[in-house]
């Protein structure tokens, strides 16, 4: 319900939304110390899984589905994709 | 602003969580148009991969935050234009009005009531997203689909090898509508494409506005979802997809400085797995003549 980044209210008191995390095979993983926070992998981030807090560039797990378009179009190569653990 | 900066200050209209596959080009397509176009807007998603992801809210899982319309696959220009004429009247000039259709809705069924809006000049902006198919229902031909394309209905086999005919380049047709603007644009180069929806927003409040955006499909063409953006990469280095603008009759062509051949493009693509070496031949001569005829439309 307090989740800001989207405009509107999620989970029980808000919208239901269809859990595409639960798609996920293998996640993104951003290695903080090779990224520039250049923003290229949030603008090609089909769902929008990607987001920025003042001028730094998080991933959030809850609706990546895993295409693993930002850990190919990094040009830093900062993003690599890990095995989902259940 | 760069075009980061853009993307970090508008909020998200589609809400997460839709249905459409993993690295999904027409969703990052959608996505990008509607945010940039915000909430004051009033979309319209005619039946396709889009509508059926449940951006329209069909499906009670997600939608979006501004007013939407599940337009039928052949009407979508027609209404928006009954639409945008009604908030002229109404004298709500700031509303956006905007048509995000796939390449079905667009070249084949809805192509009459597009052509009609635009030849009208209704101030809307029309977004095509050509994935080359009636992608929802599991790829069937359409008519901006490849020549030699393996799809459900031209599948490649012993009577024929995928689809027979050359593709229909959609945005040169509707260039000649003398619109206000008119572009093609690939995800590939996003600050382009941010650009040009800007672009095409302004101008869909002076007439009618189109954008072409290359949309790759990763499930129907048969190739890995990271692959997405670097095949738009390469569509438009093989000059498949060219980048250029008309704002009010000029043309303006993005020259291409890396270009690489159709056999370059095709290799690793399923859906082209089948495809002949005079079947490559022929959609290299497709692309050589059609980037000819821009230049000389540009040089003007």
């Amino acid at each position: 319900m307090n989740d800001t980044r989207f405009v509107t209210p999620l989970g029980n008191d808000g919208m239901y939304i269809l859990d595409t995390a639960a798609w996920r095979i293998v996640r993104p993983v951003m290695d903080k110390e090779k990224c520039i926070n250049c923003g290229v992998c949030m603008g090609y981030c089909p769902v929008n899984s990607i987001y920025a807090e003042g001028k730094e560039i998080r991933i959030s797990y809850d609706y990546c589905k895993g295409c693993g378009i930002c850990a190919a179009e990094c040009p830093k190569q900062a993003i690599h994709m890990e095995q989902e653990v259940k | 602003m760069s075009y980061i900066d853009v993307l970090k200050q508008t909020q998200n209209v589609m809400t997460p969580g839709s249905s459409a596959c993993q690295g999904c080009g027409g969703e990052l397509i959608l996505r990008r148009v509607m945010q940039i176009a915000g909430n004051n807007s009033v979309f319209a998603v005619p039946p396709g991969c889009m509508a059926g992801a449940g951006v329209d809210g069909w499906n009670f899982s997600n939608g979006c935050t501004a007013p939407i319309h599940i337009t039928l696959l052949d009407n979508t220009a027609s209404f928006m234009s009954g639409v945008s004429e009604m908030y002229q009247r109404k004298g709500r000039q700031d509303v956006n009005i905007v048509a995000i259709a796939g390449d079905g809705a667009t070249a084949d069924c809805g192509f009459q009531s597009l052509s009609g809006a635009a030849e009208r000049g209704t101030k809307m902006l029309y977004v095509c997203y050509d994935n080359e198919g009636y992608m929802n229902t599991g790829y069937q031909r359409s008519s901006t689909t490849s020549l030699g394309s393996s799809t459900s209905t031209t599948p490649a086999g012993a009577a024929i090898n995928g689809k027979e005919q050359q593709q229909k380049y959609v945005p040169l047709i509707m260039a000649m509508h003398n619109i206000e603007y008119c572009a093609t644009a690939s995800p590939s180069n996003m600050a382009d494409l941010v650009a040009k929806i800007q672009k095409g927003l302004e101008a869909s409040k002076r007439g009618f506005a189109y954008l072409h955006v290359f949309s790759p499909c990763p499930t129907g063409w048969k190739f890995a979802p990271d692959q997405s953006i670097a095949v738009a990469r390469k569509a438009v280095a093989a000059n498949l997809c060219p980048i250029w603008e008309c704002d009010k009759g000029v043309f303006k062509l993005t020259p291409n400085r890396r270009p690489i051949t159709i056999a370059e493009f095709v290799a690793g693509i399923g859906k082209f797995k089948k495809l002949t070496e005079e079947e490559i031949a022929s959609i290299q001569s497709l692309v050589d003549e059609r980037w000819a005829l821009l230049e000389k439309l540009a040089a003007e």
